[in-house]
């Protein structure tokens, strides 16, 4: 059997996927090895009794529409799948609750319809979130500049073009906004993103939150019809259909060397398989602790990886109930409830094992004909903060902290909502930490990856891409990476990594 | 244009150029020790779903005529030191060798999760007439064997958000296992409900556990017990089947049926629980096989496809293709055997099955993805198996 590859990638999460496929439409031999038994990561569906929950996927960013394409439209266009996946975009925003306050305000869709509503909701912040938005366009404008060009920058283009982006690039989203005059509702409103993203707008990078937020409320977001497994099985057959390999079942348990260049992995089962080029769909804390024998590891891979911190860990509870959302009076598809508005106090809220705070996604109101006839598909979706949950679980207490959990945040969307669901739960999963641990293999179930803060936000590593991939021919992808987490941001980290070992391949020739 | 940012001017557009160096002062500045790589979320899903568990016999009970309960400790010198703990109603993945053969079977646990925290599993086997390994573990296996056996799966269990605090539980022949970790967790203190079992056995002697159901009745006001016997007339007992009228002696307002027997149980107390207009949500099944219209006793070609290599074997129209593999020794990934679990979820590459596909996620059915174990040939086939 011949083992040997252009390119191994460890792990078929989102990125893993993407790089893959773009490297095999590229005419390069490439494997994928994966631990689990599909594709996708945490991009799958799971079936339960007469429901298909997804596991993961609510709202994907950047995708938009044919008139108005997104930058993950424009990536699955080039990969060739943009007509193997049908989406349809979500009915609105957002629908925000707060417990400690009276706060009850939905949001929709389109740059203008948003600010419209928040005038009418906050008078006066009109002015302030227009500036608002073109600040974000050209924030998001700018950083694709950055990451076209690897993080390498010509200060007098940025100043000539990005002005604007240049004075807020360092700052965080709370200097901002005072810096554009917002009310303070306003600013609590549109902050609620920041749940997405994990850091409170005090410590989050404003241009990420900006070109993530501009993004979002212009292009909307969509979801696949069929789940996101259905695009993680639509790039894992088209992979294969071009010549690339995936094997299931496969632990990588090291990365090989020769002569100090990389030279393959070894996986657990005692199978070798050789390629000069590994892209890691797995955590550099893994990667560096684990899968590479210390003395090969940089003493600089080490600084920077004790440097980071874990961001939120992630908590899901998915519910098939036996009403239909019409008759339950759930009319919105995008609840976040939180227990304060203030984002500040929010992350507090959720650095406890009390945290009921979730954002709950009613797929029939996206999707009618999601669940049989007279049935909902209900998922929330919630984070901790810190070392919070893996201090209060142990094994034995395990199963029954999950639904104490799952019960407190069910009973705060019916507290906050006023809509009664629990009697007509017909299915029920929750997935904590610990899932997220054993299906991704995330340490500690840090869904969003490390912690964007600081000098670990979204710029600081973009311009500094390059200079840190320190063992030659590794590259990473993934939301440990560069981009950040998010199904977009992974899709598109993916692409990225592809790039660059393209380059790392024309390097060497 | 550029926008007016009060507190934002020049000086802050020189930031941007001092990032990598920031960044990289960080960096330098941290920590060179050793990367920390132990995560409590990822240890304790290490030893809730570990990838395999080896045990080895370290008792076998005999329980009436034709059944046996097997105990298994970890085989440390294997590598395993604990065993996993799980939720009463769940079942292990047992590996069976026999001679060219190849099986996993699941068998639901039939003891406490606390046992687990001791390191004890128990399976309770009842003879099938035909079963090859139904009958190799009665006849014989013996103390100190070993097996692979996979983590604890399956969803029939208790689950407090959803599930009324009162189970009637259903239950025929063997099905009784589940209950019986059920029973012994309520008395455990690890599962907070109400239990009663209506027991449905031919004669006495097909009830399993009589003995410790009557003795764990006695012990908790949480726990009662019915039986029903079909085939024999005995004073101690009641005779028939599990009927409506019985059932309604039992029911309380919110009552949460849990069904595990033979396929017949499950379409009888289907007909009787419609007639209560019993919701969904308040049954739950023990995972079982589907009624198949099965026809003709032909032989298939199957094709197997699986890292690099190609294998033939016949697969007659009465057996799953997953059986057909575990008979010819091949090594398939399989755990729940009924079409639920998706762990032997493979590429039907060509051909035509019949298949259980209530399971198959919408866009695995669009890329004619199977569960072998649930699937019988109605042509020669080829799968891909996902390794």
């Amino acid at each position: 059997m011949d083992n040997k590859y252009d390119v191994i990638v460890i792990g078929a999460g989102n990125a893993g996927l993407v790089s893959a496929l773009e490297l095999v439409k590229c005419g390069k031999k490439v494997l994928v090895l994966e631990k689990g038994n599909i594709p996708g990561g945490f991009a799958t569906s799971f079936i339960r009794g007469r429901f298909e929950f997804d596991a993961s996927l609510h709202s994907l960013c950047e995708y938009g529409t044919d008139e108005h394409p997104g930058e993950v439209y424009k990536l699955f266009e080039k990969l060739g799948i943009i007509d193997k996946i049908s989406f349809v975009t979500i009915p609105e925003a957002f629908h925000v609750y707060a417990m400690d306050e009276n706060v009850d305000y939905k949001l929709p869709f389109g740059i203008l319809e948003f600010m419209e509503q928040m005038e009418n909701i906050v008078p006066g912040s009109y002015d302030s979130l227009k500036k608002f938005f073109v600040l974000a366009e050209e924030s998001r404008e700018a950083l694709a500049y950055l990451e076209e060009n690897k993080g390498l920058v010509d200060q007098n283009y940025l100043k000539k073009n990005f002005p604007d982006f240049l004075k807020v690039s360092t700052h965080t989203v709370e200097k901002v906004f005072d810096s554009l005059k917002m009310p303070k509702r306003a600013k609590e409103i549109l902050g609620t993103y920041w749940v997405y993203l994990g850091s409170p707008t005090s410590k989050l990078s404003f241009v990420h939150f900006a070109s993530m937020v501009v993004s979002y409320i212009s292009k909307g977001a969509q979801i696949p019809y069929k789940k996101s497994h259905e695009i993680s099985m639509t790039l894992a057959e088209e992979i294969e259909k071009l010549g690339g390999e995936i094997k299931y079942f496969s632990f990588v348990k090291e990365i090989l060397f020769k002569e100090k260049k990389v030279a393959g992995v070894l996986l657990t089962n005692g199978e070798i398989y050789e390629a000069d080029h590994v892209i890691s769909n797995v955590s550099p804390t893994f990667v560096y602790g684990n899968m590479i024998p210390k003395p090969m590891v940089p003493k600089e891979a080490m600084k920077l990886t004790n440097s980071r911190v874990l961001g939120a860990k992630g908590f899901s509870i998915y519910l098939g109930l036996n009403q239909s959302a019409k008759d339950l009076g759930l009319e919105d598809y995008n609840y976040i409830i939180c227990e304060s508005i203030d984002s500040n106090k929010e992350y507090q809220n959720k650095s406890s094992i009390k945290n009921c705070s979730s954002i709950v996604n009613v797929l029939n109101n996206a999707i009618p004909s999601c669940s049989p006839k007279g049935t909902t598909i209900m998922t929330f979706t919630s984070l901790f903060m810190g070392e919070v949950f893996s201090k209060n679980v142990t094994e034995k207490n395990y199963f029954d902290m999950k639904s104490k959990i799952a019960e407190n945040m069910i009973d705060a969307f019916e507290r906050t909502t006023g809509i009664v669901i629990k009697p007509y739960i017909e299915e029920i999963e929750i997935a904590t930490p610990v899932t997220f641990a054993r299906y991704g293999g995330h340490p500690d179930g840090a869904i969003l990856g490390y912690k964007a803060t600081g000098m670990d936000n979204l710029l600081p590593r973009l311009l500094t891409m390059d200079s840190e991939n320190y063992i030659p021919n590794l590259r990473f992808c993934g939301g440990f990476d560069v981009k950040l987490s998010g199904y977009h941001a992974t899709y598109l980290s993916g692409d990225l990594s592809a790039r660059l070992t393209l380059r790392d391949m024309k390097g060497e020739e | 244009m550029e926008l007016d940012l009060k507190g934002l001017g020049k000086k802050d557009m020189l930031l941007l150029k001092e990032i990598p160096q920031e960044r990289e002062k960080v960096i330098r500045n941290s920590s060179s020790n050793a990367i920390n790589t132990k995560f409590v979320a990822n240890e304790i899903a290490e030893s809730l779903h570990p990838t395999i568990q080896y045990v080895k016999v370290a008792d076998i009970i005999e329980e009436g005529r034709d059944a046996k309960t097997f105990v298994f400790v970890p085989d440390i010198d294997a590598g395993t030191k604990k065993l996993a703990t799980f939720r009463p109603g769940q079942y292990i993945s047992v590996k069976v060798e026999i001679e060219e053969g190849i099986y996993r079977r699941p068998y639901t646990l039939s003891c406490s999760p606390k046992n687990a925290y001791d390191n004890i599993y128990t399976i309770t086997i009842k003879r099938r007439p035909r079963g090859i390994v139904s009958n190799y573990f009665l006849d014989e296996v013996k103390m100190d064997d070993k097996f692979t056996i996979s983590a604890p799966s399956g969803n029939f269990y208790y689950e407090p958000i959803r599930d009324a605090k009162h189970i009637i539980a259903l239950a025929g022949g063997s099905g009784i296992t589940p209950f019986i970790s059920m029973a012994e967790a309520i008395l455990d203190g690890i599962l907070d409900c109400k239990l009663t079992i209506l027991y449905g056995a031919r004669t006495e002697s097909d009830l399993l556990f009589h003995k410790k159901l009557e003795e764990m009745a006695e012990k908790s006001k949480y726990i009662q017990v019915e039986y029903i016997l079909s085939e024999e007339e005995n004073p101690n007992y009641q005779t028939g089947f599990i009927t409506k009228k019985l059932i309604e002696k039992y029911m309380e307002n919110e009552t949460s049926f849990f069904v595990c027997g033979p396929l017949s149980l499950y379409d009888a107390m289907n007909e009787v629980l419609k007639e209560f207009n019993v919701p969904n949500k308040y049954i739950r099944t023990d995972a079982f096989f589907g009624r198949m219209d099965l026809r003709g006793n032909d032989y298939y070609n199957l094709t197997i496809l699986a890292r690099g290599q190609e294998v033939n074997i016949p697969c007659c129209a009465r057996e799953t293709l997953l059986y057909a593999m575990e008979k010819n020794g091949i090594n398939a990934p399989s755990k729940c055997h009924v079409g639920e679990c998706g762990f032997c979820r493979s590429k039907l590459k060509s051909g035509k099955v019949k298949t259980f596909d209530g399971t198959i996620r919408t866009a695995d059915k669009e890329y004619e993805f199977i569960h072998p174990c649930a699937s019988f040939p109605e042509s020669d086939v080829v799968i891909e198996l996902p390794f």
